[in-house]
């Protein structure tokens, strides 16, 4: 499991034992980042999850967990990631690796699957309106985010009498 | 298609019943092949005619788990003959089709490759040679298995062409590292007919943790891709040492047997391994004729339905409506009982009212009629005598009461036998305090006289009688609650309170205290009544087992397996 970061280092992922207080590494606890697909809501954005390994890993599959939780529906409301091949019950398999999970989630981020929902609000968002959930995903938030923060700073300076930039707090 | 093989009378007997949802199913497979069943169903008619056997005993055999064990491996060993494949695969393929032999064999004729890919036995074969010619790389490693599995008569001729393009095993590199732990002073390497090999280390972990922790009896290859899943004797062998992994796997795949067949059942009580094989009660029609109480033979406590998961023993009482009843408890007994003591309904409209406060004027949210909660008559004719009223006899009172009262008989009704049904429950749970009483009481008779340990008995007999008439009674009044009005129910309700009677003498015989002089007579009196009780709850029983078959009971709700009736 070591070589995953050389060779996918490219795209953006990332995955390495957590650093201790002390500056000790912990092989079992895991900070791992996941880039969003290109050309999809997700792209630009690095999302970061916790990969926590079991005693008794690799005969059961360590537990992945978006910190923060995300907004999707095979994200239990804990952030912990509901997919079958991280399912000892399911298809989990000892050999399978961390770059297979990795991949894994990116394929899941933008392909959710219904049947098997862990979350309710963004589930019955997806099933309902498509539209508004496509807009609820963390990518184009953040980019309307800056939109909003850029309009309100244009607003601030047109407005006369009022230069000081650091009333114009986006609300 | 079954005109290629002969299939034996006694495998048809195994599996009769086994895979029918419907009732249509179960008319077809039975004129086919159930000579043997319906033997026993005459014999049953038989054997209560001539009084060999009691109307409300069922035939039934306690097997052990070498018994199931056996079966199982018959069942293997037919199929692997049949196709010529190992017991491995045999056990796969039986263990993918439920247990279910006919239907295997059907599946496994129309379509061997399919059925092995679907099962784990074999890997998803390569696309027809035809199209190409040649086999990718990736391909090859993956079709050696199908190579070797093509061992049957049948599937072998069919795919004879298909076979010679079926390259040669390819020299797969020799993995010496073992690809999940990496360990690299590991030297013997397992792998199944997939060619993923793991160290024997990895393999045991694993099994041994599908096995023992999510009690899985199919393990699969451990590649990520690979959905072949290892026959026994690959589990076995990597498991080593590790007997006990091994006995484990050994139940479930007994547990599994017998969950698939309808003809088993295991005894439901904690850690006893024992399965009860009860063929007269493995279709649903049977089940309102009689009631399959079996016990699996290690003690008596093992007592238990056949048919339907309630627990213990609900006899006289056939399972629909036990369960009926039971379903009907659970939903209105707390709710009637609250209904009962706090509400009053409005005498026009009838619905049910709660009094949370106020003075007795009431106008009924629905109707808005207005009546007095006392007397329950129109609030017109009280004129201004407001807040008490002294008009209890006047005739419009009255009548709004007797109708009031009329809406309430059906809830009072089912209270009656909810009370008696709860009352005999409650002392069946309290047998467990009469029975250390009683002992006492055992122990003091031999001080005070001078009986033998063994002498005493009678008192624990009585205890024990007392029990088992209880639970007798407690499913009675469920019964007749829903027994329609006529002869039959009186006449049943007769042999109840015969019944009744006895026990509740009895009860009150096991209550009297103990004197020195009296012990003669106690021990006369008892032991006579203990029997006149056995008596009573025989007779019920047995009238009432006859009365199903007769088809003597008509309910006053729809069960299923009965014509409807209403009251």
């Amino acid at each position: 499991m070591g070589n995953v970061n050389s060779r996918t280092r490219d795209e953006g992922f990332y995955a390495r034992p957590a650093k201790a207080a002390d500056g000790s590494m912990n092989l079992m606890e895991w900070e791992v980042g996941i880039p969003g697909k290109q050309h999809t809501a997700w792209e630009n954005g690095i999302y970061k999850l916790q990969m926590i390994f079991p005693e008794d890993y690799p005969t059961k599959p360590p537990k992945c967990k978006f910190t923060p939780p995300l907004f999707h529906p095979n994200v239990y409301p804990s952030g912990t990631v509901c997919l079958s091949i991280l399912d000892e019950e399911k298809s989990w398999k000892p050999a399978i690796t961390i770059k297979q999970i990795l991949l894994g989630i990116q394929d899941l981020l933008t392909d959710p699957n219904v049947n098997d929902p862990a979350q309710s609000d963004a589930y019955t968002m997806f099933k309902n309106d498509k539209v508004a959930y496509e807009y609820a995903q963390p990518a184009l938030l953040a980019k309307r985010f800056v939109i909003c923060l850029f309009l309100a700073e244009e607003e601030c300076a047109n407005r006369p009498g009022k230069t000081n930039r650091s009333d114009a707090a986006p609300t | 298609m079954s005109s290629d093989y002969e299939y034996s009378d006694d495998d048809a007997e195994y599996y009769e019943g086994m895979d029918m949802d419907e009732d249509e199913d179960i008319d077809a497979q039975d004129d086919a092949i159930s000579e043997d069943e319906m033997e026993i169903d005459f014999s049953r008619h038989d054997r209560i005619s001539s009084g060999k056997q009691k109307a409300y005993e069922v035939e039934y055999d306690t097997m052990p788990q070498e018994v199931v064990e056996s079966l199982i491996s018959k069942d293997i060993d037919h199929i692997s003959s049949i196709f010529g494949v190992s017991n491995g695969v045999a056990s796969l393929l039986l263990r993918y089709m439920q247990w279910n032999k006919e239907r295997m064999v059907e599946k496994y004729m129309d379509n061997s490759i399919e059925l092995s890919v679907k099962a784990g036995v074999s890997v998803v074969p390569p696309p027809p040679a035809s199209s190409s010619g040649r086999v990718s790389s990736s391909r090859s490693k993956s079709s050696t298995s199908v190579a070797t599995k093509r061992t049957t008569r049948r599937s072998a001729a069919e795919s004879a062409s298909r076979s010679k393009a079926t390259p040669e095993p390819p020299t797969s590199p020799e993995y010496t590292i073992c690809q999940i732990c990496f360990d690299d002073e590991q030297t013997e390497m397992l792998a199944l007919s997939c060619g993923h090999k793991f160290c024997v280390d990895c393999w045991s972990t694993f099994i041994r943790s599908k096995i023992r922790e999510e009690g899985e009896i199919n393990v699969g290859c451990m590649a990520s891709d690979c959905s072949l899943i290892a026959p026994d004797s690959f589990l076995y062998s990597a498991l080593g040492a590790d007997k006990e992994t091994a006995k484990r796997h050994k139940e479930l795949i007994v547990r599994h047997y017998v969950g698939c067949n309808k003809n088993l059942k295991f005894c439901p009580y904690p850690s006893c391994i024992n399965t009860v094989s009860c063929p007269a009660a493995a279709s649903k029609s049977a089940l309102s004729t009689f009631v399959p109480t079996v016990t699996c033979g290690v003690s008596d406590d093992h007592i238990f339905c056949f048919g339907c998961p309630i627990e213990g023993d609900h006899r006289p009482i056939i399972c629909g409506v036990a369960k009926l009843w039971l379903k009907k408890c659970q939903d209105d007994s707390e709710t009637a009982n609250w209904i009962k003591s706090n509400t009053k309904e409005c005498s026009k409209c009838q619905s049910t009212i709660e009094k949370n406060g106020g003075c007795n004027h009431m106008t009924c949210k629905k109707c808005k009629y207005e009546f007095c909660w006392v007397c329950m008559g129109p609030w017109s004719e009280h004129g201004t005598s407001w807040y008490n009223c002294n008009r209890y006899e006047e005739s419009s009172g009255v009548e709004a009461r007797d109708a009031q009262a009329r809406s309430r008989a059906s809830l009072e009704r089912y209270l009656h036998y909810y009370n008696r049904w709860a009352n005999h429950e409650q002392s069946a749970k309290l047998s467990v305090d009469l029975y250390s009483k009683t002992e006492k009481k055992m122990e003091e008779m031999q001080i005070t006289s001078n009986l033998t340990w063994i002498e005493v008995q009678f008192a624990k007999k009585a205890v024990d009688e007392v029990f088992k008439c209880r639970m007798t009674l407690k499913w009675t009044y469920a019964m007749a609650y829903y027994l329609a009005k006529g002869n039959a129910k009186e006449l049943f309700e007769d042999n109840q309170r015969d019944l009744e009677k006895a026990v509740e003498d009895l009860s009150e015989l096991l209550e009297t205290p103990i004197e020195a002089d009296n012990i003669p007579i106690l021990r006369q009196k008892m032991t006579d009544k203990t029997v006149y009780v056995h008596k009573r709850n025989e007779i019920m029983l047995e009238d009432t087992a006859e009365g199903f078959l007769e088809g003597r009971w008509k309910w006053n709700v729809n069960v299923e397996g009965f014509e409807t009736t209403s009251d």
